[in-house]
């Protein structure tokens, strides 16, 4: 296969080299975790714009982050509209701390934002002179044992406190709590709170201050995986919505399931929702019934003889053990109650699993179970290199830089790489889903999806192929061997290599393969080498890998484009390449 | 003894409930618990609940007044937000409670509930689909309800 050399022609290239060296001294300057993030690797900027665009459209928060960014929200409202930060908080939390909206809406109408929020300009005098009845315990108390909100509504010390108290151990609705007077709106706001509640109180709803932030703030989210504290806040508008969480959990930002590109939020929806209802029936139809052998319709035997007759309009009857036409059966090969062809087949090994797989694969589920197989997978696949590379971090690559005499830092292509397969096999997982959704009838597409697929598939071995077994070899060998710098130079090329794959091919799905049109000169697909197009500074080039590129200037002059496969073919063959069908 | 350390503010509303009572309501507490009460509410004039004697017990829970009392009808009433056990839907007693309510403000808003059924916002499903379906024929139930279950003999 050419696309194999197109591969390997990739490590001979120097450009491949630069990249990767710069890469090298950018990330040494780069501090701790944040090596471990696509997307948000600062020094990859020779890449492609591609990682650019990651970088832009999303920020991990810390929650010390998310405090000051708090802070400075609370203080340029405070400081446009001259009001206190209590109430400038209070403000933002109605408006969902969208900054913009409290300025629009108090400048167009202060006084009915006043009124809607319970935020009043002219509170009641106190007065010291004469007791007060409070509302709630009906007692009588000096003025200045009382207090109110900004309505001016006088209740006790000791009241106010239980009623404080009580709310804040109702959950976040605190944070809308209002003057005790039933008609009353006042707010009353963190200032209030910090005088009234108890220590352990005001450390709540000071931690529910900053959920509201992440929770009521519409462009921002906490990261879904188990006991992370970081939140995301997204770019809105943005297109890709993966997003990758300093934990390390790669999520999508719109749906909060874990990132799917290409495919999008509602097939994915739809795909989980397949997968909780189907999984469970098909293991129940695999354990527990035979696919009639005439019509495949699964048919549970749950009681009566092995003479099993298919329920109209099939009808066929047959025998449940050996599947065979019931005509050829009677009292001498066992009867109603067994089978003696079966008892001589079984002995013959011929009910083996493969056997039965190969029964079911007419099975009307046969087609879910295919998809639904290899994203399982994919998805195993992944957590398996997960853990290789969490080993070759923590053991393999101390050994190694042992062996090669080499720093640590001298390492990091070899991480890059297994982060790479990680990626690749998550990216590998979705196109599965989007497989089973792509219409049975768009036949080019789908022959070219499987196409592109397949190549996928064939670039990710041959990365992982090198990053194991290869790697091996040097990690077990007795001394420095000065083959490791090729090693090196081949390795870091395939992983650049597969990403530009990899990432081509998720746009490619994105775009809904939109270039494969079903007329013959839409833009085509021709076997180039893509690696040289791709050889300049930046290695922007609209490529599929290694192998494939679609160019849109050659239009229909000197190729031809199958109808078929969309394979461009040469002007002077009369019949495709790829698949053989006459032009 | 649970009464002996009651709350003052218990003590002087169940004083002026009993000393000024609210127009067709009468609250009283219970001899051997001060916290439960025995509550009658006649139907509002101009309701289908007109001439009923409507029978209700109130709890005063121990976090009263910063916690809602417990209302529930103990006389069978036909009404898009009473459920057939007697439980109310009713906005102060859940969410829109204050403590700044009391006893005497909370039957007032039942009466007032009497005569205003909400079936937008039903606790009886069947009861509220019967009062937006045919309110005319609703009506009369609750008026045969009233005078079989609350006739006050």
């Amino acid at each position: 296969m050419d696309s194999e050399d197109d591969m390997h022609d990739a490590n001979d290239l120097e450009s491949l080299d630069d990249d990767f060296y710069s890469g090298e001294t950018g990330m040494g300057s780069d501090d701790g975790d944040g090596d471990y993030e696509f997307g948000n690797n600062a020094s990859d900027d020779s890449d492609d714009g591609n990682l650019n665009r990651q970088q832009e459209n999303y920020t991990v928060l810390s929650e010390d982050d998310i405090r000051q960014r708090q802070e400075e929200d609370i203080t340029r409202i405070s400081t446009v509209l001259s009001i206190e930060r209590d109430h400038a908080c209070i403000l933002l939390r109605h408006y969902k701390w969208d900054v913009d909206k409290v300025h629009e809406a108090w400048f167009a109408n202060e006084e009915s934002v006043r009124q809607t929020v319970g935020l009043y300009e002219n509170p009641v005098a106190r007065t010291f002179s004469r007791e007060l009845l409070c509302g709630i315990c009906f007692e009588r108390h000096p003025c200045d044992r009382m207090c109110a909100a900004s309505c001016g509504h006088f209740f006790c010390y000791s009241c106010w406190r239980g009623y404080v108290s009580t709310s804040i151990n109702d959950g976040p609705g605190c944070l809308m709590l209002r003057c005790p007077d039933p008609p009353c709106g006042a707010i009353i706001g963190q200032n209030m709170i910090n005088l009234l509640a108890s220590n352990e109180d005001k450390e709540k709803y000071s931690r529910y201050i900053l959920r509201s932030y992440i929770e009521d703030n519409i462009t921002s989210k906490w990261c879904p995986a188990p006991g992370c504290e970081y939140a995301v806040d997204f770019v809105m508008g943005s297109v890709n919505f993966d997003v990758s969480c300093n934990c390390s959990h790669n999520f999508c930002w719109n749906c909060t399931e874990e990132a799917h590109r290409p495919v999008d939020c509602t097939m994915v929806a739809k795909w989980i929702l397949k997968n909780s209802a189907e999984s469970e029936n098909m293991n129940w139809i695999l354990a527990n019934s035979k696919p009639c052998p005439k019509c495949k319709r699964p048919i549970e035997k749950n009681q009566g003889c092995m003479h099993i007759t298919c329920t109209p309009p099939c009808k066929f009857e047959f025998c449940w053990l050996c599947l065979g036409a019931w005509t050829d059966h009677g009292e001498r090969t066992g009867g109603f109650y067994a089978c003696n062809r079966y008892e001589t087949a079984k002995q013959e090994g011929e009910y083996d699993e493969a056997e039965r797989r190969r029964e079911m694969a007419k099975n009307s589920l046969e087609r879910y179970t295919h998809y639904y197989e290899r994203w399982a997978t994919n998805q195993s696949s992944r957590q398996k290199a997960l853990q290789d590379l969490q080993n070759m971090q923590n053991v393999q690559l101390d050994k190694l830089s042992d062996t090669q005499s080499q720093p640590e830092s001298q390492m990091k292509f070899i991480t890059e790489a297994w982060l790479q397969i990680v990626e690749c096999r998550r990216v590998l997982k979705w196109t599965y889903a989007y497989g089973y959704y792509l219409p049975e009838n768009e036949h080019g597409k789908r022959q070219f999806f499987e196409y592109l697929q397949g190549e996928a598939e064939s670039g990710l071995e041959r990365l992982h192929q090198c990053a194991e077994k290869e790697l091996q070899t040097f990690i077990d060998s007795s001394g420095p061997s000065k083959d490791f710098n090729d090693f090196r130079t081949k390795l870091a090329g395939l992983t650049s290599v597969t990403r530009n794959y990899f990432e081509n091919l998720v746009r490619a799905l994105e775009t809904g393969l939109n270039d494969v049109g079903e007329s013959g000169n839409q833009p085509t697909c021709s076997r180039s080498s893509s690696i040289k197009s791709g050889k300049g500074k930046n290695g922007k080039t609209r490529t599929i890998g290694g192998t494939t590129s679609r160019s849109l200037d050659d239009g229909n002059h000197s190729h031809w484009s199958c109808e078929s496969c969309t394979f461009a073919n040469t002007k002077s063959s009369m019949v495709c390449q790829v698949c053989h069908r006459r032009r | 003894m649970a009464n002996s350390n009651l709350p003052r503010r218990i003590i002087k509303e169940t004083q002026r409930l009993l000393s000024e009572p609210a127009p067709g309501i009468s609250a009283s507490p219970s001899e051997d618990n001060m916290r439960y009460f025995n509550v009658m509410v006649l139907g509002p004039t101009q309701s289908p609940y007109e001439g009923g004697v409507f029978k209700l017990e109130l709890f005063l829970p121990e976090e009263y007044p910063m916690a809602a009392p417990k209302v529930r009808f103990l006389t069978k009433i036909y009404h898009p937000n009473i459920d057939k056990l007697g439980r109310i839907c009713l906005d102060i007693l859940k969410d829109k409670w204050s403590p700044a309510l009391q006893i005497r403000t909370v039957l007032l808003s039942i009466q007032a509930l009497l005569s205003a059924p909400n079936p937008d916002d039903p606790l009886s499903e069947n009861i509220a689909k019967h009062w937006k379906a045919n309110e005319v024929e609703a009506v009369e139930t609750a008026k045969e309800w009233t005078r079989l279950y609350a006739s006050g003999a």
